[in-house]
């Protein structure tokens, strides 16, 4: 049809299939670490060796032992037990907040950088307000008050975090609304909500799925803080950070009860932490122009 | 290898050897390049992107990036600077041997006043730092060699003054210390062609008066012709021909640079068909042990590819690694004497009625104005656009000339739509789009589909996350939701841009400069525009590669019909696109007419001054930039 043809670049230029770089040793174990407890959040009840409630007050307050491995409460429930069955208040509360926030912080960030004017404005004003109340001080007086345990508490730190998703993929979303592609989608008639979602938004996937492990990270902190001090879940039901406070008297007798928990939620929150910046760099390789 | 010149060499360059290491792997970026410079000397080092133009000239001053080796030797006053320590290499840096860079925006401090940054290594003859007012007067002094007598630039922080000024502000800091050698990377790229032949005359007057060796790094033959005693041709990694520079422009004795010259479009005349260089520049260990050139090569037989051909003297001090030079001379000859007789009659501009587009405008711009900034600080406003009015016919390509600032992409934007103008009118298909907002939106988008844009870099034209296939698909179903064959149908486009259709499912990344630029064209195309514009499409590729662009431009007219806004600063593009030409200065149409007309007679200064201001290899080309004292611009 055409005179002219490109060359076929195929020997000269082939796509650069980089060799899939093996994750680090720390890397690994995060994923070990992460795959453990989101089993245990879902089997927790089948796989304990004894029931997270089952008291036995004729061995209350053992150290670990060949029987109890970590050892037992002072109501002599299971200290393993009780962790394992534990992580389903550590995985689901954390993954309801960092994807609720996401999908809020997304789409708010998306509006306010693509449209801009007063959109932005009225949006940007709208997490400078929450960004200005004292997140976990208002969790508590709210869930305190309200009472009514996890989901509230997990709501309202939605309402906390999402802020701080828009403001960033705002920022992102600003710089990809001035690049030619974007530019090139609109004069093609495309529709404002697919350039959002089909063009900026994939280009910012690096930095939101960072962005949401580290609010994982973060709400899983954020909740055991706020069940350390009784508030959120119901206190029959195991969660790290409410064993955390149950369990601080009884650091001379069994120190596992409280190490325990506390062990796991810096294990958990970490891996979650290294997991989110490995998927950014391995995210931003990924078609960047280089 | 020999210098040419009798006297002792200053810095002689053997098997220098560049590579890289990264994630594990090893990438060569320079195979063993050999040169020597004299005092007052002007070396050429020419290549396109990737050639390791630029890693050659930071190794002669040991500034290479972390993980990039050199092996071989740079021998300046009987020692190795690839071998210095750190502190030997602080002691060579700026005193013996300094570097200019290309981007005169961010080569200065943006916090250190002009004056300051020039004279702050300078020292006395103890090794001491002159007081305050010494080093002003330094300061002054050294601004007076570059051309800037205003006193004031000396206490002027960069942001203050233009590129131009920055650029010699950064010269007068490079050889502040009396440097033997001088390097200059790309000094004029990134400057306004005007500017650029007065940073030229100014490095050559210095040189001269000082003796100074020079390196001159450019992509532009051009340029290297024009200031250039000798010219050493890099290409990807391998130095395929040397010689001095005029003898070179008159015979080039290696297919590549006879291909560079050739795929160069002439300013003076309009040709058909210009000579491409068929392929893109690949990376050093992709041709290997065999001829640098071969892939891309017309004349390539069965021993360019059985090793690395070595540079040899194929002449009387010209040097060529082309083994077939003998065989292949006429050839070459021939090749050249036809590129420079091909010449489009004037019928096929001729064809095109001067009034073409007058009746029938698919797009027409008229008194259009456009003022960025605050409505309601005056002292914020800038007028891009100060009542221009243009108009493109059916099938008419319209070329827009000026220097950065003159306006010509805010015009560009405001006819796609990407600007909305703040006085004046855009009618596009006989719809004022002003009253655009009044029609429905599907009815609106076609109304902007109707004009689309070719942007100026290849890099991010493209969505990095997508491939070539979905950008295209999506484009083509923006146009009409009822296409059938979507696969044949962009298999289709990719054809029309000579891309064949497996490069649907490559990514952007896999993608040369120009392969990008041939998708861009083919996005712009799935919605059958009726008006392209385009920005600068080929200022951002390869020399070798702009041509087959413009060709490609020129065949997709032909072929389609449709109308073209090519926006340039490159008079020898305007001259082989466009049949009109308007030349847009401050916002305003200063000339317009045939481009024959206004390139051949042009009738106001400023067009004259930048038909002048071409690289020309003509000795009066830059004796009459540094006679004539340029004013001293602020802002």
């Amino acid at each position: 049809m055409t005179v002219i043809t490109a060359p076929d670049a195929g020997t000269l230029v082939t796509p650069r299939k980089r060799g899939r770089r093996r994750p680090s040793l720390l890397i690994a174990l995060s994923f070990l670490i992460v795959a453990l407890v989101v089993i245990c959040a879902f089997f927790g009840s089948q796989i304990a060796p004894f029931g997270a409630n089952a008291q036995n007050l004729s061995l209350a307050t053992q150290a670990p032992s060949a029987h109890h491995l970590l050892g037992t409460d002072d109501f002599g429930r299971d200290i393993l037990s009780r962790l394992i069955v534990g992580a389903r208040a550590a995985v689901i509360g954390p993954t309801l907040i960092a994807v609720g926030a996401l999908i809020i912080g997304n789409a708010l960030g998306l509006i306010a950088g693509y449209v801009g004017g007063r959109v932005d404005y009225f949006i940007m004003r709208l997490a400078d307000l929450v960004w200005a109340l004292p997140g976990l001080l208002i969790a508590i007086v709210v869930v305190g008050v309200i009472g009514g345990g996890y989901y509230v508490a997990v709501t309202v730190l939605i309402v906390l975090t999402f802020p701080v998703d828009a403001r960033i993929v705002r920022g992102a979303a600003l710089q990809q609304r001035n690049m030619p592609y974007v530019e090139a989608a609109g004069t093609l008639g495309i529709s404002p909500w697919r350039v959002m979602l089909r063009h900026i938004w994939p280009n910012l996937l690096p930095l939101v799925m960072a962005n949401t492990f580290l609010n994982f990270a973060f709400s899983l902190v954020a909740l055991s803080g706020l069940s350390f001090l009784g508030l959120g879940v119901p206190l029959n039901t195991p969660d790290w950070g409410g064993m955390l406070a149950q369990n601080f008297s009884l650091i001379q007798s069994n120190a596992m009860a409280c190490l325990g928990p506390a062990i796991a939620l810096v294990l958990t929150a970490t891996s979650m932490n290294l997991i989110g910046d490995w998927i950014y760099e391995r995210l931003s390789d990924r078609g960047r122009a280089r | 290898m020999t210098a040419g010149a009798a006297a002792e060499p200053l810095l002689t360059v053997s098997g220098l050897r560049i590579s890289s290491r990264l994630q594990g792997t090893d990438r060569v970026i320079t195979v063993g390049t050999s040169f020597s410079l004299a005092p007052g000397e002007t070396l050429g080092i020419v290549g396109e992107s990737g050639s390791g133009k630029s890693m050659t000239a930071r190794a002669l001053i040991g500034l290479l990036p972390a993980g990039v080796r050199a092996e071989g030797e740079v021998i300046y006053r009987g020692r190795n600077v690839l071998t210095m320590g750190g502190r030997e290499l602080r002691q060579v840096r700026g005193a013996e041997i300094a570097m200019i860079f290309q981007d005169p925006f961010t080569m200065l401090n943006p916090l250190m006043q002009c004056g300051a940054q020039i004279v702050e290594l300078v020292t006395d003859q103890d090794g001491k730092r002159p007081g305050r007012a010494a080093r002003r007067e330094e300061a002054a002094r050294r601004l007076a060699e570059v051309g800037i007598t205003d006193p004031a630039v000396a206490d002027a922080y960069p942001f203050e003054l233009s590129g131009g000024m920055r650029q010699r502000v950064g010269i007068a800091a490079a050889i502040a210390r009396d440097p033997q050698v001088l390097i200059a990377d790309e000094p004029s790229t990134a400057l306004d062609v005007t500017t650029q032949r007065e940073i030229l005359a100014r490095l050559r007057e210095v040189q001269r008066a000082r003796g100074m060796g020079l390196i001159m790094i450019t992509h532009d033959l051009r340029v290297a012709f024009a200031l250039c005693d000798r010219v050493l041709v890099l290409y990807a990694g391998s130095v395929l021909e040397t010689a001095a520079a005029e003898r070179m422009e008159a015979e080039p004795l290696h297919p590549y640079t006879l291909g560079l010259l050739l795929s160069d479009p002439p300013v003076d005349r309009r040709l058909s068909q210009m000579a491409a260089i068929p392929g893109s520049v690949p990376a050093p260990d992709q041709i290997a042990s065999s001829c640098a050139f071969a892939p891309r090569c017309e004349w390539r037989a069965e021993p360019c590819t059985l090793a690395a051909p070595p540079l040899a003297e194929v002449a009387g001090d010209r040097w060529s690694a082309c083994i077939r030079i003998p065989e292949i001379t006429p050839e070459m000859q021939r090749a050249r004497a036809e590129a420079l007789a091909a010449q489009v009659g004037q019928d096929e501009t001729a064809a095109l009625p001067d009034d073409a587009g007058l009746p029938g405008a698919v797009v027409a711009a008229r008194d259009l104005q456009k003022v960025f900034g605050d409505k309601r600080q005056s002292g914020r406003r800038v007028a891009a656009l100060k009542g221009v009015t243009l108009e493109i016919g059916e099938n008419e390509a319209v070329g827009l000339v000026g220097e950065s600032g003159s306006g010509k992409t805010t015009l560009g934007r405001c006819l796609v739509g990407l600007e909305t103008p703040t006085g004046g009118s855009v009618v596009v298909n006989g719809v004022d789009t002003r009253q655009a907002a009044r029609l429905g939106s599907a009815e609106r988008r076609r109304l902007r589909r109707t004009v689309q844009m070719v942007f100026q870099d290849p890099y991010s034209t493209l969505n990095p996350v997508r491939t070539v296939g979905s950008t295209l698909a999506e484009a083509l179903s923006a146009a009409d939701d009822q296409v059938r064959d979507v696969r044949r149908a962009v298999a289709e486009l990719l054809e029309q841009v000579g891309l064949p259709a497996r490069y649907a499912e490559r990514k952007p990344v896999a993608l040369s400069g120009g392969e990008r630029q041939r998708v861009a064209v083919a996005r712009a195309l799935a919605v059958r525009p009726r008006l392209i514009v385009c920005d600068e499409p080929v200022s951002a590729l390869d020399v070798s590669v702009q041509a087959q662009i413009l060709n490609l431009l020129t065949a997709v007219r032909r072929e389609l019909g449709v109308s073209y806004l090519f926006i340039t600063h490159d008079l020898a593009v305007v001259r082989q696109v466009a049949e009109r030409v308007y030349v847009l200065r401050q916002g305003e149409v200063v000339e317009q007419g045939s481009t024959s007309e206004v390139l051949d007679h042009p009738r106001h200064w400023y067009t004259r001054m930048l038909v002048d201001s071409i690289p020309s290899s003509e000795e009066a080309w830059l004796e009459q930039a540094s006679a004539a004292e340029p004013a001293p611009s602020q802002g």
